[in-house]
């Protein structure tokens, strides 16, 4: 790679010092530093693809939710011919809010200010009192509609772009083959239990983001409650002889996105000892079957997957990972303590509120076509685990504040994170899907991934 | 599944405080009693004796805290949505979560210093009797590490109190927490 510092911040600091390639190391600084959260706005959030919700929030013309794109309030819309938009939540009149709440139905959203009137679609309508031109004559009513991002479906999920040329496609590259498993599986797919679970953060969104890059380690020592109360296998005595959970095929790709795929025989094996050995792809699934996948879905699966796909779901599954720059997903195999074992379907944004705050996003999810009663289990089950209250995110959100914080020391910014726990990566044998492959004990290798994609974009001015 | 975006007549949303009509006056010895048992229910979460909170919980209980949206229009005060919660809990999974906090649960290890205040406090009977409606305010100030900074919530409670063997057993709680993003860093501690 060319050395192309791309940042240059006002006392001399390079991006190649904050980020150094050759130790993979990254200088804590970045975790709260305004002069890069300024660039990062521009270069990272302004430029590729973010998550805002799940079109199952808005099925009718008219529904909207309100979200954001980094600091960016906007509205997220279903128009009158069914197509999904996103617009900036700023009138152009004077800057004010045009939608004040965070979900409902709405034919047009008129703004509480002056009245300025818009479509789902963002189109401007009119402004009050036609007749004396309130809007002004130096503007055709074209040319004063809401600002519009790009808007991309997913497998229902709504991402959205200020890029004028990023396509989705690329934005997910090799990793589509990995994420298909998960988002586009069910004939139906998925869809949100409810609007999404929000709180915020004194960390920067680095620190979490980060962490998403399929961060392994954390799981023995931090989560060690789940190891204590049974959830991941083994106990608290055997944890660091048997490391559950932590063998496995990580993957990364060069735009961020990383995942961890367990075993599945290695973790059915934590909750019911039987063997996969000589079983048919359909008879693995039946046996331990995706979080959220009922035995009925199974045939689904084959439909709607590849066979290569499908036989990865079946062996070894991706559960946790990111996509970047701020997306984590987490579908997980997560036995209810009564015995039941539906998994939990969660994926969290991280959405910056300047260099100090996060705003921590839970959207839960089940498959459409699950019975009610597996989405009430499911949603219990994440609320449970993940979000405001889960026992897994209680102990990382009560983590990253305090490495913000140290994080502003003269002394301890200057110190740096270590990523040298290096497999390099490695093709499993009759492994079929693309991106780099870490294969067995679960290492530095994706976090460092996640760096490299931040560094790519941020030296690109 | 209602959707909640949507949901035009959901009365369930609305946000109700006390729902019975057969009020328990203040001052009365039911009432006293009742007070009395949510000061001494705060002061175990307060003093962190977990296994004197689950004593005053029920086997039945239901313990939910459903979402705030902010809403507008027509729908302005149908602003509790109980299709998705902060908590979801059964006596099950309380148990697991107290016996998570006498482990590693790193949130509360170091733990938080906590005051719950209760006030507003307004009762009435249910049609079951031996059943009150217990309606609360709750403000809680949490002390983490050294923030000299408290992190805090108000909440409204709606709990079902049960007379059992001449005391008060929780069998219902559902808190209503005002903020629709919280500011506290997470809910390791109960309410």
């Amino acid at each position: 790679m060319l050395h192309n510092p791309g940042v240059t911040l006002n006392d001399g600091t390079t991006l190649d010092d904050l980020i150094n390639r050759d130790m993979n190391e990254v200088s804590l600084r970045v975790m709260n530093d305004k002069e890069l959260y300024e660039l990062e706005m521009e270069r990272i959030f302004a430029r590729t693809w973010l998550l805002l919700g799940h079109e199952s929030e808005i099925p009718k013309a008219g529904d909207y939710v309100m979200r954001d794109m980094a600091e960016d309030n906007v509205i997220v819309t279903r128009a009158r011919d069914g197509e999904i938009h996103v617009m900036l939540n700023v009138c152009p009149h004077r800057g004010m809010k045009v939608c004040t709440a965070e979900a409902g139905n709405a034919q047009a959203h008129r703004c509480i200010y002056h009245g300025w009137a818009f479509r789902p679609d963002g189109s401007f309508i009119g402004a009050p009192i036609e007749k004396e031109q309130m809007h002004g004559n130096k503007h055709s009513k074209d040319e004063l509609g809401l600002k519009k991002a790009r808007v991309h479906l997913y497998g229902g999920l709504i991402f959205a772009t200020w890029s004028k040329d990023l396509s989705f496609d690329d934005y997910l590259g090799d990793a589509k083959f990995y994420l298909d498993q998960l988002f586009c599986r069910t004939d139906n797919g998925l869809e949100m239990l409810g609007p999404p679970q929000r709180f915020v953060l004194p960390c920067n969104w680095k620190i979490p983001g980060e962490q998403s890059g399929s961060d392994g380690f954390h799981t023995l020592t931090l989560h060690r409650s789940l190891m204590e109360g049974g959830i991941m296998g083994g106990t608290a005595e055997s944890i660091y002889d048997t490391a559950p959970g932590m063998y496995g095929v990580d993957v990364s790709v060069p735009q961020g996105h990383t995942l961890r795929c367990l075993e599945a025989a290695q973790t059915f094996k934590m909750f019911a000892d039987v063997s996969f050995e000589g079983k048919s792809t359909e008879e693995r699934l039946n046996l331990l079957s995706p979080p959220g996948i009922t035995k009925d879905l199974i045939p689904q699966l084959f439909k709607n997957l590849s066979e290569d796909q499908v036989n990865q779901l079946a062996n070894i599954p991706p559960q946790v990972g990111g996509m970047f720059p701020n997306i984590l997903i987490a579908f997980i195999f997560a036995p209810r303590m009564d015995g039941g074992a539906s998994g939990a379907l969660s994926l969290h944004t991280y959405v910056p509120k300047g260099p100090d705050k996060v705003e921590f996003i839970n959207f839960i999810f089940a498959e459409k076509d699950a019975p009610e009663d597996v989405k009430r289990d499911m949603l219990q089950n994440a609320i449970w685990s993940t979000g405001t209250s889960g026992t897994i995110e209680q102990d990382d959100a009560d983590t990253w504040p305090q490495i913000m914080r140290n994080s502003r020391g003269h002394m301890s910014k200057t110190m740096t994170l270590k990523y040298q726990a290096l497999h390099g990566h490695e093709r499993p044998e009759g492994w079929v899907g693309g991106g780099d492959l870490y294969p067995g004990f679960t290492k530095d290798d994706t976090q460092w991934a996640w760096w490299m994609a931040y560094y790519n974009l941020m030296a690109e001015a | 599944m209602v959707n909640y975006a949507t949901a035009a007549i959901d009365t369930t949303s609305v946000m109700r405080g006390l729902v019975s009509t057969k009020r328990v006056p203040l001052g009365s010895e039911i009432y006293n009693r009742l007070l009395e048992t949510l000061y001494d229910e705060a002061a175990s979460l307060d003093e962190r004796r977990f296994d004197d909170w689950v004593a005053y919980i029920e086997q039945d209980i239901s313990y939910t805290a459903p979402l705030r949206l902010t809403r507008n229009g027509p729908n302005r005060d149908r602003d509790v949505v109980r299709t998705m919660k902060h908590f979801d809990e059964n006596y099950g999974s309380i148990l697991m979560r107290t016996g998570r906090l006498s482990k590693s649960a790193w949130a509360e290890d170091p733990p938080s210093r906590t005051r719950r205040f209760v006030t507003n406090v307004r009762i009435a009977e249910c049609e079951t009797a031996g059943e009150y409606e217990v309606v609360s305010y709750l403000y809680v100030e949490r002390s983490r590490f050294d923030n000299p900074h408290n992190e805090s919530i108000t909440a409204e409670r709606r709990d079902i109190w049960r007379l059992v063997d001449g005391a008060y057993k929780l069998a219902r709680r559902e808190i209503i927490v005002d903020q629709s993003t919280l500011g506290m860093s997470n809910f390791a501690i109960f309410l």
